[in-house]
């Protein structure tokens, strides 16, 4: 009976503890801030994962070396869920409870992030730019959650208006991805043609990790598409273009931006010369890049061994619009006082030319824009500006 | 003797819990143990289907994905999380005895294969019936909650879960004392010769995959509520492998095994990333590191315990 009591006073001691602590702002101390990061660094979209990460360590570390935020230094703390909402409840609740993160940053995959924004947002934690085209992720507005990828359904819209009115195409197909990434895709695709009156004409999906395409790419020949809309990543938009092209099918095909990406001409080489696709943040090339831009290649390079890649920017703006905000809301840094800065920001295009991103009271949704881009001599090339 | 097997394995995860809320934090120990019980709800199944009636199941996610959407559904439509349940786990039953169906033709591997293609068909269906399912867009499910109460906390969602477990636990120890474990258990040692002592082969196995798919199915229903967010890619192949390698780490002759395999699937992947914290900093960076040590630490149980963790402990 005694050791029960004992059990129960050492429980109840740990429970106190644990209260006593969250009178304080979590994740802020004097020395430093803790910003969490569910990622997969380990599931489908491991590509994506680790160049973010190392995007957001490299702005975190510059930031700690120019003396910290207020003399705070940032730790970023990582941890892989795998693409598993399973996994990422389970890092959430490590990140919010025992590391506690002041904020978490571009958690990675929609069943992820579905699964651990309730979580974050129930602990008073910031929920910030995380990588899934799910609505949930700003609407409705919470004074807690900001996104600032383009949601494809926007941005798709306005490339497949933009390229169907540019190139006078009449019969536009799509080939997505049967999830929520590719249903998405397709109301923007359908949304596009729907302003200029023009139907789609075919649509044929893939399960995710589909290496074989030619079923698809056959019945949307026998459609007699003049542009294939890709709601693919980088392996399937290979696929395609080289299946289509190994049949002698020289059909245009647009991509969005999961499949923007240097992995996609490195990979396809010839057979994806010619690709339109959609940039939200373009590709860093060292060539031709400007003197700013190829300090900074270098500088990741010698960091990390690696050439960056767009997820490498993406991961770093990311970082530099975490760092910028807490800077500008002072010392006495709170998730209130740290939201109602980025509501007030304006991050105006940077070395990268990544587009403007832009906060208000009731808008959490930073960017609505992409931009046509186009392999061409085996890179891609940007030919219009963000389309509206 | 038969309290001292009831008693010690209690201690046993009383004390676990005890430590893990010390050194980890009471929300995150909690948080921890919801999930490690909902998984050994589910992984149940597969120790009733592949432990006592000796049939090979590839595919028990999807009867998780059936209670998991049950539950969803009903509750969108307004009815209680609790009254909801047994709905689920009557969905993940009626799946389990759908999947047994080819049993009567085809045996050993090949049937483990048509309950593999059974997993397929399902979660194809979630994803093709959008106007059910919502698709690969996935479902937003509500707390559980009960009369205005809402278990917001991870000790309340612990508790329940415990409760549940507890529950199936008794029921699962009744059911195998009884003369449908006693044919289970004939059919997995020879089915011709339980045949042959005027059991019904056929019909044992669908019961049980009746029994082993409604306690998925109860799992999967927890699971909902505690996720926040189903979608049909959560209950794929690898889930389903996942609940097996879960039976077989814990042992699949015994209920207790379900129990210790979860805790060493789900617990044991957080407990390395909690150590891993305390590595410098290059190796806590490597991607895919929890992975492999979670790798080398299934393969040192498979080695050191090739019957499961549960083997000689408790029923």
């Amino acid at each position: 009976m005694k050791a029960l009591r004992r059990l129960a006073l050492a429980l109840s001691a740990v429970l106190a503890g644990a209260s006593a602590h969250a009178a304080d702002v979590a994740g802020v101390s004097a020395r430093e801030i803790v910003v969490g990061h569910v990622s997969d660094l380990s599931g489908p979209i491991a590509m994506l994962g680790t160049p973010v990460r190392d995007g957001m360590l490299m702005r975190f570390d510059e930031a700690n070396a120019a003396g910290g935020v207020h003399g705070r230094m940032l730790r970023l703390v990582v941890e892989d869920a795998g693409y598993d909402p399973k996994r990422g409840v389970l890092a959430a609740r490590k990140l919010v409870q025992r590391d506690k993160a002041f904020a978490f940053i571009a958690t990675m995959g929609t069943p992820v992030v579905m699964a651990t924004m309730p979580v974050v947002l129930d602990a008073g934690r910031l929920h910030l730019f995380p990588f899934s085209p799910h609505k949930a992720t700003y609407e409705p507005l919470h004074p807690l959650k900001f996104q600032n990828f383009a949601p494809y359904q926007d941005y798709m819209e306005a490339a497949t208006r933009h390229m169907v009115e540019r190139g006078d195409y009449r019969r536009s197909c799509l080939l997505y991805q049967d999830d929520d990434y590719g249903q998405e895709v397709m109301r923007g695709v359908e949304a596009g043609l729907g302003k200029l009156g023009r139907p789609l004409v075919e649509r044929t999906g893939y399960k995710r990790g589909a290496t074989d395409l030619s079923s698809q790419i056959a019945r949307l020949r026998a459609a007699d598409c003049d542009l294939v809309v890709l709601a693919t990543v980088v392996r399937e938009t290979v696929a395609a273009m080289a299946e289509a092209r190994r049949i002698g099918w020289q059909v245009d095909m647009l991509v969005t931006a999961s499949g923007y990406s240097a992995q996609t001409h490195e990979l396809g080489g010839d057979t994806v010369e010619g690709l339109y696709g959609v940039s939200v943040l373009p590709h860093p090339y060292a060539e031709g890049a400007n003197p700013r831009l190829a300090g900074w290649i270098e500088r990741y390079r010698a960091r990390f061994g690696v050439a960056p890649n767009v997820w490498s920017v993406m991961g770093y703006t990311l970082a530099d619009m975490f760092v910028r905000t807490a800077e500008a809301t002072g010392r006495d840094l709170t998730p209130a006082a740290f939201a109602r800065t980025l509501e007030r920001i304006e991050f105006a295009g940077d070395d990268f030319g990544s587009p403007a991103y832009r906060f208000s009271a009731d808008d959490h949704l930073g960017n609505r824009h992409g931009r046509l881009a186009q392999i061409r001599n085996g890179r891609w090339e940007l030919i219009t500006d963000y389309l509206r | 003797m038969r309290r001292a097997a009831v008693l010690r394995p209690l201690l046993a995860w009383t004390l676990l819990l005890a430590l893990a809320v010390a050194s980890l934090g009471a929300d995150f120990a909690f948080g921890q143990a919801t999930l490690v019980v909902t998984y050994a709800i589910a992984g149940l199944g597969v120790v009733i289907i592949v432990g006592q009636a000796g049939q090979i199941v590839l595919g028990q996610g999807a009867f998780v994905a059936l209670g998991a959407y049950a539950q969803a559904l009903l509750v969108q439509a307004g009815v209680a999380p609790l009254p909801a349940l047994p709905i689920a786990a009557a969905a993940g039953a009626l799946g389990g005895a759908l999947a047994s169906l080819p049993a009567g033709r085809l045996g050993g591997l090949y049937f483990g294969m048509s309950t593999l293609a059974f997993a397929l068909i399902v979660e194809e269906l979630l994803v093709r019936w959008e106007s059910l399912t919502h698709g690969a867009a996935g479902l937003v499910v509500p707390a559980f909650g009960l009369a205005g109460w809402t278990a917001g906390t991870p000790a309340a969602q612990a508790a329940i879960s415990l409760a549940v477990l507890l529950a199936v636990l008794a029921v699962c120890a009744r059911l195998l004392a009884s003369r449908l474990g006693r044919a289970w258990r004939a059919v997995r040692e020879d089915e011709a010769a339980a045949a042959a002592c005027g059991i019904a082969p056929a019909a044992a196995k669908l019961r049980a995959f009746a029994v082993g798919g409604a306690l998925s199915g109860l799992a999967g229903g927890l699971y909902a509520h505690w996720i926040g967010f189903i979608s049909p890619e959560q209950f794929g192949l690898v889930f389903s492998f996942e609940l097996l390698m879960l039976a077989f780490i814990g042992g699949t002759r015994r209920l207790a095994g379900a129990a210790w395999g979860a805790l060493v699937v789900v617990a044991m992947p957080q407990l390395i990333a909690v150590l891993r914290d305390a590595l410098p900093g290059d190796w806590a960076r490597s991607a895919g590191l929890e992975l492999m040590l979670f790798g080398a630490v299934v393969v040192g149980v498979v080695l050191l315990r090739p019957q499961g963790l549960a083997d000689g402990s408790g029923r």
